[in-house]
């Protein structure tokens, strides 16, 4: 059994102080948004560390829960994540099933052709010019369609599926299934990981999508909730007045509080789901970049 | 195409005989790959080509079939115009900042983390430094505006306490690449470690036995054992990166940038998106983005043959 040296020991001491700090830095702004968001507004005013909230008070949340234009990006989102990721989780995994099977003819054609699909793309304006043309400016699938299917989890998928042994196929073959079946009465069930994996990080995409609001949607009715969010984070006072609250006449909330609640409520979801799931998005990231 | 294929394709191609009775054999293979097949020729590959409007002037009404031709007339717009050459200097600086900065910290990062000797400690931290990478980026934003406010900010908070005047850094040209920078490796780097710690796990515990008992330190063993141990990784990355060097973070400078601060910030994609899209020149817009997309697949090339020149393994 080796001793450390002093030298190592010392390393070793700097690197626990280097990590902690490292974890208190991540953690501590969030942390102050939201003890802030839970302050009484005039007593956080001053500023300050804020480790406990100043005056404790909900009402900056009352307000934005209410909120009409939080609650309808709330539904917007929520709506475009679920239709978004089951929609994209099964047509990639489709489409990495089939390009896993080396018996297909001109199988490297077409994983080159997914595969090129990462090295150029049309960009900005003639995705936009398209989603116009297909008429889809201002629905939810303008939110939907656009980033849906990606080369990236179709090679993770594909990763999975050429994992899986031959031997189960030609089980179910034998009995008489055609590769439908195979597809969905073997394989999918046994893919339950990687479905997760690509599932969530699918979902995580779609609930961070900003910009697609900002190219497609006009209506702010239909505003998903990262653009109603920053909305508010710009300019709280005028989206409230426009709901008949007046933030000067407000004693305990103020644009801050409000901004901080808003911001609070949004990263929740994440935030809640996170623990259980970072196992799934460690293994795909490491997947995704192995192989591809 | 060739002779002497095998009467059974069995690597995929599409030449050899047999070929439609392999077809209808794997019809229902074909069928699950119809739909992503048909998406991708929709939603990737019909903008490629409706990239043709940058050598059109693009008009609504006639499409893209019908609009004329006009050459390099709007490359020409494009690089003659007063902004040009700011936008792609604030490009490729913000980038390489990002690159000079960014991309060693998740690797000196893994080297740190795969030293934490008690697995609690260290599983607790990536958890922690992971976090960042799944907010979003109008809510780190907003909590970046939030702290760097000049009137109740908090960093200005410490510089007040401490008798200093405080400052509007978002505002401030000379700060305002320094935050792009800072911010974005707080919230990637902790993210980049999963694949550099995945390949330093990989390494044989034999190369550094034998190196403790040559009398190698702890610096040493990294720098003789694990980093080539992961070159290859680092490598790949590295090219990636740089075929990324046009790209600077749109979404976080846009989300970031005020009118004060264009001059050092305005990068390629908001002049696109700001030009293309709202004033609507989509010919001017598609212009800049094909540029950028040609531009990017030549670094790519180029590095990926030079990494290969010196023996290394490339992207491809």
């Amino acid at each position: 059994m080796i001793r450390d040296t002093t030298g190592e020991k010392m390393f070793h001491m700097i690197n626990h102080i280097f990590m902690t700090l490292l974890i208190v830095l991540m953690i501590y702004p969030f942390w102050y948004i939201v003890m802030y968001s839970l302050s009484n507004s005039k007593l956080a005013a001053a500023g300050g560390l804020f480790l406990v909230p100043k005056g404790f008070s909900l009402e900056s949340y009352k307000t934005m829960i209410g909120n009409v234009s939080f609650l309808s990006g709330f539904k917007v989102s929520a709506i475009v994540t679920v239709c978004g990721t089951m929609f994209a989780t099964f047509f990639t995994a489709t489409t990495a099933y089939a390009i896993s099977k080396k018996r297909l003819r001109a199988r490297k054609f077409f994983t080159f052709l997914i595969l090129f699909t990462m090295l150029f793309h049309g960009g900005m304006i003639p995705t936009y010019l398209l989603v116009k043309q297909l008429g889809l400016l201002d629905s939810y699938l303008a939110l939907i369609l656009p980033p849906a299917i990606g080369a990236w989890n179709i090679l993770v998928m594909r990763s999975f599926f050429v994992g899986i042994p031959e031997e189960l196929e030609e089980a179910a073959k034998m009995d008489g299934a055609s590769d439908l079946t195979v597809f969905f009465r073997v394989v999918l069930p046994l893919s339950k990981a990687v479905l997760a994996t690509v599932g969530l990080f699918l979902a995580v995409a779609y609930w961070n999508d900003f910009f697609s609001t900002i190219l497609y949607i006009t209506d702010k009715n239909k505003w998903a909730l990262q653009a109603v969010l920053r909305d508010i984070i710009n300019n709280a006072a005028t989206t409230l007045s426009s709901q008949g609250i007046s933030l000067g006449f407000q004693q305990e909330i103020s644009e801050s509080t409000v901004k901080m609640a808003s911001i609070v409520v949004a990263t929740l979801p994440i935030l809640m789901v996170y623990p259980f799931i970072q196992k799934y998005f460690v293994k795909g990231a490491l997947i995704g970049s192995v192989k591809g | 195409m060739t002779n002497g294929w095998k009467s059974k394709s069995k690597n995929g191609s599409v030449a050899g005989p047999g070929l439609v009775k392999d077809v209808i054999r794997d019809r229902y293979l074909y069928l699950l790959l119809l739909p992503g097949l048909v998406y991708l020729i929709i939603f990737r590959y019909v903008p490629m080509y409706g990239l043709v409007i940058a050598f059109k002037d693009y008009n609504i009404l006639m499409g893209v079939m019908k609009s004329p031709w006009v050459g390099l007339l709007q490359f020409e717009r494009l690089f003659r115009g007063p902004d040009f050459l700011q936008i792609l200097k604030n490009t490729i600086i913000i980038s390489t900042y990002k690159i000079i900065w960014g991309f060693p910290a998740p690797i000196i990062l893994s080297l740190l983390l795969n030293e934490l000797k008690n697995i609690y400690f260290k599983r607790f931290t990536q958890t922690i430094i992971y976090l960042p990478h799944f907010i979003s980026w109008v809510i780190f934003a907003g909590i970046i505006m939030i702290f760097l406010n000049p009137v109740d900010g908090f960093v200005n908070y410490v510089i007040r306490t401490f008798g200093g005047e405080p400052v509007s850094f978002l505002t401030e040209p000379k700060y305002f690449r320094a935050i792009l920078v800072i911010t974005d490796i707080y919230k990637e780097a902790g993210w980049g470690t999963i694949i550099y710690l995945a390949a330093i796990s990989g390494v044989n515990p034999s190369l550094y036995e034998a190196a403790v008992m040559d009398g190698a330190n702890k610096f040493r063993q990294m720098w003789h054992i694990t980093l080539p141990s992961i070159r290859p990784v680092v490598i790949i990355l590295f090219i990636l990166s740089l075929g990324n060097i046009l790209e600077a973070g749109f979404m976080q400078i846009f989300l970031l940038y005020n009118p004060l601060v264009m001059n050092v910030g305005d990068v390629i994609d908001t002049y696109v998106y700001r030009r293309g899209i709202v004033d609507a020149s989509y010919s001017l817009g598609a212009a800049a983005g094909l540029f950028k997309s040609v531009i990017a697949l030549i670094i790519i090339v180029l590095a990926n043959r030079i990494v290969k020149r010196f023996g290394e393994d490339g992207l491809w």
